[in-house]
């Protein structure tokens, strides 16, 4: 009796994980499977700039560019904020006070992005839009800005676990020496906390690069390159963007259809790759300082 | 002197850019909870939509939201929970471990649009199901799977070994022992994983606006194959029409029911893991 629940127990636990690893690869799969023949047809000419769909021309570079100009803003706005601000949240605020910012934090990171995209529609191209006198809101300013306030979270929540990761003994040794504060983090704690803030960057690079409904909505959907090429003012495109809008129009099994999971596919690895190496970012093999 | 001086710059540094974080979770919520107010009612809650969204309410987005996120949570918690089972119990490989590591933080790390497009070409076009709902929970369900696993498994894993031998010295099979001894004390990281992903399901727009949900003239799907309305694609698509001031207005009142599902989710799994906490520590 209880043997046979045993095998049932371990076939249910095993069937499950089978299951769950079944699954990434059947999307891998899907993905390349899909994309496999603007590949064929199109080969390099993907990697152009010219995204035509009725004379079939395919390239991807405007929107991978776009999707980096983004993220590029982004991260510049967030992490000198989100890092300055972990500095006050560990080292400053009185512990007692942590339980607050954290939940803060919590909440913060738990509004979903479509309303991220709302107030960026409401608000915020509208104020771009009237401070810099141009036609439309709706730019890659706009967008750098919105995503750093949507991964701004992340990277304060993480910086500040990276930090109160490191042992109080070195903060007591540090001022214990005379040094100013300042000087406690330089040369105490970023040392050590290192690793997982690169971490952090790393993983907030990831989701700002894969964030798709608030960009989408603010980002003006221009297939164009800026001109010149660091003009923040203009509308643009991205990955996601362009996948959100564009996948609907096109019919299953085009070539554009293809083109678009390709796209699709190369910011899966992207995002992919820079989650894994932020995650071994985060490993505490190492213990150094226990 | 000069020391000095780093420090006070330092120290500005760090205040004005917590000020101005402070700013912006006022304002963030300040918006949120202000325009949401003045633009819910009574009828507007409990009344289907009319005009595009411009008029009426979101009573079926909000019971369609509903019934996606707890569809998906009855399709994913057990898939996970077996899978953190076996990563915890059975997994004893060091190499397997870290390919299982790769393989959750992976699915982790996938962008949300891509799960939209990969049920649009899986399920909608190779397996002919067309829009419906059934399949966006599916989908919801593949995209919280990690956040359970990962949950459950910390929990269940840092339950000391001691309690396993103890049980398997008194004849318990491997089975007993987990059904016994650690599901009962795992079983909460498991429902904060649960919750938490459901807090992001419930909010999430790019997996499903492809699959599962229309727009308008739907209300309670009597089939698994038919769409739903949903919340966050009802706001998205208020939001393309936002120079009409009533569109708009109805975006941020169903902005708000959406903030106030989403907490009533995340709030959920801090009460349990703060439960669990304080249990722990007796």
């Amino acid at each position: 009796m209880s043997a046979s629940t045993n095998k049932i127990g371990k076939g249910y636990v095993v069937g499950s994980t089978l299951l769950s690893a079944f699954i990434v690869l059947l999307i891998l799969v899907v993905l390349i499977a899909n994309s496999w023949s603007a590949v064929s047809a199109n080969g390099w000419s993907l990697l152009s700039f010219k995204w035509n769909p009725p004379t079939q021309q395919f390239g991807i570079l405007t929107m991978l560019y776009g999707t980096i100009l983004v993220t590029s803003i982004a991260l510049f706005l967030a992490i000198p904020l989100g890092i300055f601000t972990a500095f006050f949240t560990s080292e400053i605020l009185p512990s007692k006070y942590r339980i607050l910012v954290k939940s803060m934090l919590e909440l913060l990171a738990g509004i979903p992005s479509i309303i991220y995209g709302l107030i960026g529609v409401a608000f915020l191209s509208i104020w771009v839009q009237n401070v810099f006198d141009l036609q439309t809101g709706r730019t890659f300013l706009t967008a750098g800005v919105l995503l750093a306030i949507m991964i701004l979270p992340t990277v304060i929540t993480l910086t500040d676990d990276a930090l109160q990761n490191v042992p109080d003994k070195y903060r007591e040794a540090a001022l214990g020496l005379g040094l100013y504060k300042y000087e406690v983090v330089k040369y105490a704690l970023l040392p050590i906390a290192k690793r997982n803030i690169v971490g952090a960057i790393l993983l907030a690079f990831g989701r700002a690069m894969g964030e798709t409904m608030a960009v989408m909505l603010v980002i003006g959907s221009l297939d164009k390159i800026p001109q010149p090429f660091y003009n923040v003012l203009s509308s643009g495109q991205t990955i996601t963007s362009k996948l959100g809008r564009e996948i609907s129009e096109s019919s299953f099994g085009s070539v554009h259809f293809s083109a678009m999971i390709f796209m699709g596919l190369l910011l899966l690895s992207i995002v992919m790759i820079l989650t894994i190496v932020a995650q071994r970012n985060f490993k505490t093999e190492d213990r150094l300082y226990d | 002197m000069t020391r000095h001086r780093y420090n006070l710059l330092f120290s500005a540094f760090a205040y004005s850019a917590v000020a101005f974080c402070g700013a912006l979770l006022i304002f963030l919520f300040g918006v949120i909870i202000w325009k949401g107010i003045s633009a819910i009612s009574f009828d507007f809650l409990f009344s289907p939509s009319r005009n595009f969204g411009a008029e009426g309410g979101i009573v079926y987005q909000i019971l369609g939201s509903i019934l996606l996120v707890l569809t998906s949570a009855l399709i994913s918690f057990p898939i996970a929970l077996g899978t953190a089972l076996f990563k915890s119990e059975y997994l004893t490989n060091h190499r397997w471990q870290k390919v299982s590591n790769i393989l959750i933080y992976g699915l982790n790390g996938v962008p949300s649009v891509i799960f939209g497009v990969f049920g649009l070409i899986f399920f909608v076009n190779i397996l002919g199901t067309g829009i419906s709902w059934f399949v966006g929970a599916i989908i919801l369900a593949i995209m919280i799977l990690p956040t359970i696993i990962l949950s459950a498994y910390q929990s269940i894993n840092s339950i000391p070994t001691i309690y396993r031998e103890g049980a398997q010295a008194l004849g318990f099979t491997k089975w007993q022992v987990i059904k016994k001894v650690l599901l009962p004390q795992g079983i909460n990281g498991a429902i904060t994983g649960l919750l938490i992903g459901m807090a992001r399901a419930i909010g999430e727009t790019a997996p499903i606006m492809f699959i599962a949900t229309a727009f308008s003239g739907v209300d309670v799907p009597s089939s698994l194959l038919e769409p739903v309305a949903a919340l966050p694609t009802h706001i998205l698509a208020l939001a393309q029409q936002a120079t009409n001031p009533n569109a708009l207005q109805n975006a941020w009142g169903a902005s708000f029911v959406l903030i106030l599902l989403v907490m009533t989710f995340s709030i959920s799994a801090l009460f349990i893991r703060i439960r669990r906490q304080t249990i722990s520590q007796r």
